[in-house]
């Protein structure tokens, strides 16, 4: 079965580039321009598997998104990527506090995507 | 955003550079290395976050070459490092041109892409011959004990087992500890597992990167092989399977080594437990160090526009402005509520003023480092081997004056090279080292920062000079002047000693403008020199700029300040000791002091009787002496420059707003005293007309 997967990010090459990467991959993309696009896409769409956000985000930012998303109990065991930059080591951390599942350092390549994802979805 | 990317780009390349110059003088420092490869990596992920791929790949491939340093698998040689600075400078270029529009810069980015290419490729070959020796296989154990709350991160820790298992033949066997009350929504399972893998340790503790701090992982060798098909081995570790006792390691290991003959190994469990502690509490240990160094870090400096600056500084200016206005009001008034509060207002003021101040001064280790890497592309493109040595780097200085600043540094520390420090084979006859010495220091001393440029090479010849400046009518051969005043002229108009102008210097920037650079920021600069000494070239320039603390004066009721860092003393004197004055020098506390009567220099009527007020301030090692009418107070002055008109008068700095309303001018005392008793400056300025 194909893995549904919602990118979050406020930049749109970013976004393309992630998608193109997966849909080559074999997974299904829904894509969300912020945090709170992406909560709007979360509850529109169903059997969303993963979810790859960026942080820094206008509207509602990775770490509030991933924070809302923990709340909703539906969610709750929603696996979360989060993009971070290595100069955010900060960031990782509260990420991971908010209930993130995994993190990738940008930049990154698509096989190092993949691979992130195989670990948290199959 | 992009502008936001190219301030940080600038300044990662900025440090890039800093330590390729460190790494270059010592090529082992691992640090440099380090430091090397985190500032790439960090560019690099900066550069694909802007979504600039062309950048983005042109650093990863830089920073391949030195994740190969890094790890030893490539030797860092001179050849390297010259490439290093080459892609450095490309990078500042591109970072502007991002989509290579500029076919120079295209050329260039292919030229140095084909250049790391070779870099890689030649340590390839050696790479590929490491990577064969990877580790034998042999058998693993790995406890992973996932935290109850592990699923509130989302994480399935059976991928993680599955992944693990998938690494070469295994034996998962899964352990419950279930509780009385166990809530639905926890994890209770664990897992141990046997593998038989190539795969490294790290290898296998990188498939629990997501989870480390969400789990307990332990991973040991074990010593022996080929066990999971046993089976004693496999009655064994499952006898407990879905139960809370884990393998005991003791019984395992003692069937084992019965079974394969192997020695006795001690207690491996024990073992296990003993070493996975103690990593693991560094482990924790250094993370939280981590990450505290890193908030400290956060909350030690932020990023204000430099606008956002000026605009406090020219309030905190209008501010000091308006609190001389109260001062004089609350003066005038006598209202003693009325004086506490504008004590107070004065008081806070000041405070303000200083703090504000110090944040617009910035280190002057920045341009230092901007520095080393042109004397060393000077020097070698020279032939000549310099040693350049900076010292008093973190000397802070207000930052218009530093970027004023760079400029004329630039072009002395050129001449110093180009003019000053010898070829090895000419510092050899004279019995010099063969490699040149410059030093760049700063240092404060009372209100004041001193820069000096001191090089051992040839020094500046007297005589030379001397004949120059007559041949070139800057001084008549009768003049009589000290071997100071000559070493003066260099910073002349039309003055170049040079032989010949090659590209280094004659950039068309002389040592007059050097001069007038720094006149501008009040600053002085002086030159001594020891023919085959060497010469050493002091700049001594002003904290800030803006605001001054002065004395206020007045000469026939015009407002002057006077900068009380040059005030020493001041005395009465009696006009009539001045009168008949012809060689203007007046007997103040037993030592005899020019002076300078600023009623006679202005053009008004001098008195012949009375007291009059001198000011005794320095000029470079001497004392001289200005006459006052009235001397009023000590007086905060935010300097303004003067309007264009005025711009040619360089004995007045600028002019301050007195609360009253009233306009006093700032008095430079060294222009005053070299415009009112210098013969040759006379002289060289009707020149300069001509």
């Amino acid at each position: 079965m194909n893995r549904t997967i919602l990118v979050i990010d406020d930049s749109e090459s970013i976004r393309e580039v992630i998608t193109v990467g997966l849909q080559s991959s074999g997974y299904n993309v829904i894509k969300g321009i912020n945090g709170a696009d992406g909560l709007e896409q979360l509850r529109q769409s169903q059997g969303i598997d993963l979810v790859i956000t960026d942080l820094n985000m206008p509207v509602m930012d990775g770490i509030s998104f991933v924070k809302e998303v923990r709340k909703d109990a539906n969610y709750r065991f929603l696996p979360i990527i989060v993009l971070t930059t290595e100069s955010q080591e900060t960031k990782k951390q509260e990420a991971r506090e908010a209930g993130a599942t995994a993190w990738i350092i940008k930049p990154f390549s698509k096989e190092k995507l993949v691979n992130v994802i195989k670990k948290i979805v199959r | 955003m992009k502008l936001t990317y190219i301030e940080e780009a600038n300044e990662l390349l900025a440090n890039l550079e800093i330590s390729l110059l460190a790494l270059e003088n010592n090529s082992s420092d691992k640090t440099c290395i380090e430091e090397i490869f985190r500032v790439m990596h960090t560019l690099k992920g900066n550069s694909s976050m802007f979504g600039l791929p062309v950048i983005t790949d042109f650093v990863h491939d830089l920073e391949t070459i030195y994740d190969k340093v890094r790890s030893g698998e490539m030797e860092l040689n001179k050849e390297l490092i010259d490439c290093s600075f080459l892609c450095l400078d490309h990078i500042k270029v591109i970072i502007y041109d991002a989509d290579l529009e500029n076919v120079v810069n295209k050329e260039n980015h292919f030229e140095l892409l084909k250049k790391i290419g070779g870099f890689i490729e030649e340590a390839g070959s050696i790479s590929v011959n490491e990577k064969k020796e990877s580790q034998a296989v042999r058998t693993v154990y790995v406890l992973f004990e996932p935290s109850a709350k592990i699923f509130d991160n989302g994480t399935n820790p059976l991928f993680l087992v599955s992944e693990l298992a998938s690494m070469g033949n295994s034996k998962v066997v899964p352990h419950f500890k279930l509780s009385e009350n166990q809530a639905h929504d926890e994890c209770f399972t664990y897992w141990e597992i046997f593998i038989e893998t190539d795969r490294s340790e790290n290898e296998i503790r990188d498939v629990f990167v997501f989870v480390e701090d969400n789990a307990e992982i332990f991973i040991k060798e074990l010593p022996f092989k080929n066990v999971l098909k046993n089976k004693h081995f496999n009655d064994l570790v499952s006898k407990n399977m879905y139960g809370d006792v884990g393998t005991n390691m003791e019984e395992l290991v003692h069937l084992l080594s019965d079974q394969q003959n192997n020695e006795p190994v001690a207690d491996a469990k024990k073992e296990v437990v003993i070493e996975t502690d103690v990593s693991e509490a560094g482990a924790i240990h250094s993370n939280k160090k981590v990450s505290k160094e890193v908030k400290e870090k956060g909350a030690t400096s932020i990023r204000v526009s430099s606008d956002k600056l000026d605009e406090l500084m020219n309030l905190v200016s209008e501010l000091v402005t308006t609190q001389a206005g109260l001062t004089l009001f609350t003066a005038k008034n006598k209202t003693p509520e009325l004086e506490t509060i504008s004590e107070n207002v004065e008081k806070l003021t000041r405070r303000l003023r200083d703090t504000a101040f110090g944040m617009t001064l910035v280190p002057i280790n920045n341009m230092f480092g901007r520095f080393q890497r042109m004397v060393r592309d000077i020097s070698s493109s020279l032939g000549k081997e310099v040693e350049f040595v900076t010292e008093g780097g973190e000397t802070e200085l207000d930052k218009t004056i530093i970027e004023t600043l760079t400029d004329p540094l630039m072009h002395i520390l050129r001449n110093s090279l180009d003019h000053g420090i010898e070829k090895a084979a000419d510092r050899v006859t004279k019995g010099k080292s063969p490699g040149g010495k410059l030093i760049l220091k700063s240092f404060y001393s009372g209100v004041f920062v001193y820069i000096q440029i001191i090089d051992d090479g040839k020094g500046i010849n007297v005589e030379t000079i001397r004949d120059k400046a007559i041949s070139k009518g800057i001084i008549k051969s009768t003049d009589n002047l000290s071997d100071k005043e000559i070493l003066d002229l260099i910073f002349y108009a039309g003055f170049s000693t040079a032989e010949k102008i090659t590209d280094v210097s004659g950039r068309g920037v002389g040592m007059d403008v050097v001069k007038r650079n720094i006149a501008d920021l009040r600053g002085n600069i002086l030159v001594e020199s020891e023919v085959n000494v060497g010469t050493t070239l002091t700049i001594k320039l002003p904290l800030t700029l803006s605001i001054i603390d002065g004395l206020l004066v007045t000469v026939d009721k015009v407002n002057y300040i006077i900068p009380l860092s040059v005030i020493t003393k001041c005395y009465s004197v009696k006009n009539e000791d001045m009168a008949n004055n012809f060689n203007r020098l007046l007997t103040l506390d037993g030592e005899q002091v020019p002076y300078i009567n600023l009623r006679e220099e202005f053009g008004y009527t001098v008195q012949g009787s009375g007291e009059t007020l001198l000011i005794a301030v320095n000029n470079g090692d001497r004392v001289v002496g200005i006459t006052v009418d009235m001397i009023i107070g000590e007086y905060q002055a935010v300097i303004k420059p003067l309007g264009r008109h005025h711009k040619k008068q360089d004995f007045v700095s600028g002019a301050s707003i007195l609360g009253d309303g009233t306009i006093a001018l700032v008095l430079d005392t060294n222009k005053v005293i070299d415009l009112y008793t210098n013969n040759i400056k006379r002289e060289e300025k009707t020149w300069q007309l001509n």
